[in-house]
């Protein structure tokens, strides 16, 4: 296995239940973009979660670079290896407050704060050029509230977006967006995109690995 | 100083007579209270007297130790409540609770009766445990108060701190804000009550005292003293308990231990 991001044997079980994933293991490369479908109460939010940290597993082992994932101060592993929820959450006032928002944490203290044209550079990039860094953030469509968490964490530098559900709660003229971005932040950024969704995603210039975790375990699939 | 009128005997039961219109209104109007009224006045009867007694008792005390050692169970008995009131049943609370209680309120007490009254010695029982069963009963709504919030506003903003946790803020940062409202939230009644004293209510306290016939110009330093005082313990309380409490609301790899609902999520 040669993956930024590995797992072995992986389980996890809330205490007292049924587990909700078992004997998982997977590789994922660098540049890659991962496809998890399943139907919804299969895990994949869990698995996702079990990759930044935020569940811990109960048995089996999880690497990042090569090193076991509980050896990363957690921290700063989680501005490495970010995790998008289902729905985007943003702060109250304006889009530049949100993007901004990540670099008044301790852990983000050696990055240098993006300039206001890196941002708008950066709104553009993400599709987004008809909003404005004086916006408020809870104005903006659920579609353009997805991007501008797209790119918040972006600022950040990472090596992994885990997208969760990204594009369910979206019209299909934005969910082509966040598939559009999900794509070039592997091709033009060399990230590690894992995407579970129950939804399909319309591939255009990569050639996803594509999985499904159903029965509580991952397995490569053919799409 | 005046001695106040004694009531005797036969005053006190002339005194049932307030609890005859209330039962006379019961029956009128079928409140269905008649019950609970006897049972009320009974106990405020035997509840009071037991007290009287327990205090007769324990004013006498010369020995600090015995008294100190009361006051850690009314502590004790505080935290207990605070628990009871706080409906979480996912993070233990009642141990920081308590510790927290018993550290700072044993030396808001011991500052209060040794620095500012200045009694001989600081344990004097008739200073130290009604001015510590102040601080204790204020403290004990103010952080029931705090932790209500904090545990409800945890839960109901766990999108918000798990988005900060994802972008790289540790446990403290993801949870400052919530953490910010919920000791507020404990001391806003007691500064509330600094506004409206002696404008909108005459303090219990301060209405004893001159009843038994102090000058009111010296109950008011005491009252003074004892606002001052409910502000400073209900501002530590709240905070060192919900600080304490924080930490238990999150792993070790700073992820949110709170479920939505008890059994998690998918």
């Amino acid at each position: 296995m040669d993956g930024i991001l590995e797992g072995k044997n992986v389980c996890f079980a809330y205490p007292g239940q049924e587990p909700i994933i078992r004997e998982t293991s997977f590789a994922f490369p660098r540049g890659g973009l991962v496809l998890v479908r399943g139907p919804s109460g299969a895990g994949k939010s869990t698995f996702l979660r079990l990759l930044n940290r935020m569940e811990t597993p109960a048995s089996g082992s999880l690497a990042y670079k090569g090193r076991p994932l509980d050896s990363w101060d957690p921290v700063q592993l989680r501005t490495k290896i970010i995790l998008l929820q289902q729905t985007p959450v943003v702060v109250p006032g304006t889009v530049a407050k949100n993007l901004l928002l990540p670099f008044d944490f301790a852990a983000n203290q050696h990055l240098s704060r993006p300039t206001e044209s890196a941002m708008e550079q950066g709104l553009s990039e993400f599709l987004l050029s008809g909003v404005s860094l004086s916006d408020h953030a809870s104005d903006l469509s659920v579609g353009q509230r997805q991007r501008l968490c797209l790119l918040r964490a972006l600022l950040l530098s990472p090596d992994v977006f885990l997208l969760d559900e990204p594009t369910s709660a979206l019209d299909p003229e934005s969910k082509g967006a966040v598939e559009r971005i999900a794509e070039h932040l592997c091709l033009d950024h060399g990230l590690l995109v894992v995407v579970v969704s129950h939804l399909d995603f319309s591939a255009r210039r990569t050639s996803p690995l594509n999985f499904s975790l159903s029965r509580n375990t991952l397995e490569e699939s053919s799409r | 100083m005046n001695n106040p009128l004694y009531i005797g005997n036969w005053q006190l039961a002339l005194g049932v007579i307030f609890i005859f219109f209330a039962g006379a209104a019961s029956l009128v109007h079928k409140l269905g209270l008649g019950k609970d009224l006897a049972v009320g006045t009974v106990r405020t009867f035997a509840q009071l007297f037991l007290m009287g007694y327990a205090l007769t008792i324990i004013f006498q005390l010369t020995m600090g130790w015995v008294v100190v050692l009361i006051y850690a169970g009314m502590i004790f008995f505080a935290a207990w409540t605070v628990r009871g009131r706080v409906t979480e049943k996912q993070v233990r609370f009642f141990f920081p609770t308590l510790g927290a209680m018993m550290a700072s309120y044993m030396l808001v007490t011991i500052l209060i009766t040794g620095v500012i009254v200045q009694a001989e010695p600081w344990w004097d029982p008739r200073y130290f445990l009604p001015l510590g069963g102040m601080v204790v009963g204020n403290s004990m709504t103010a952080i029931s108060l705090s932790l209500d919030r904090f545990f409800s506003d945890l839960r109901t903003r766990r999108e918000e701190v798990e988005m900060k946790l994802s972008l790289g803020a540790d446990y403290k940062e993801a949870s400052r804000d919530i953490f910010a409202s919920a000791i507020s939230a404990g001391m806003i009644p007691s500064i509330n009550s600094m506004m409206g004293v002696g404008l909108v209510f005459i303090p219990g306290m301060m209405t004893g005292q001159v009843l038994t016939g102090a000058d009111p110009m010296d109950a008011v330093r005491y009252q003074i003293i004892v606002m001052l005082m409910l502000v400073g313990s209900t501002a530590i309380g709240s905070l060192l308990v919900t600080w304490l409490v924080r930490r238990r609301c999150f792993g070790p790899a700073h992820q949110l231990v709170l479920t939505r609902s008890l059994g998690g999520g998918s």
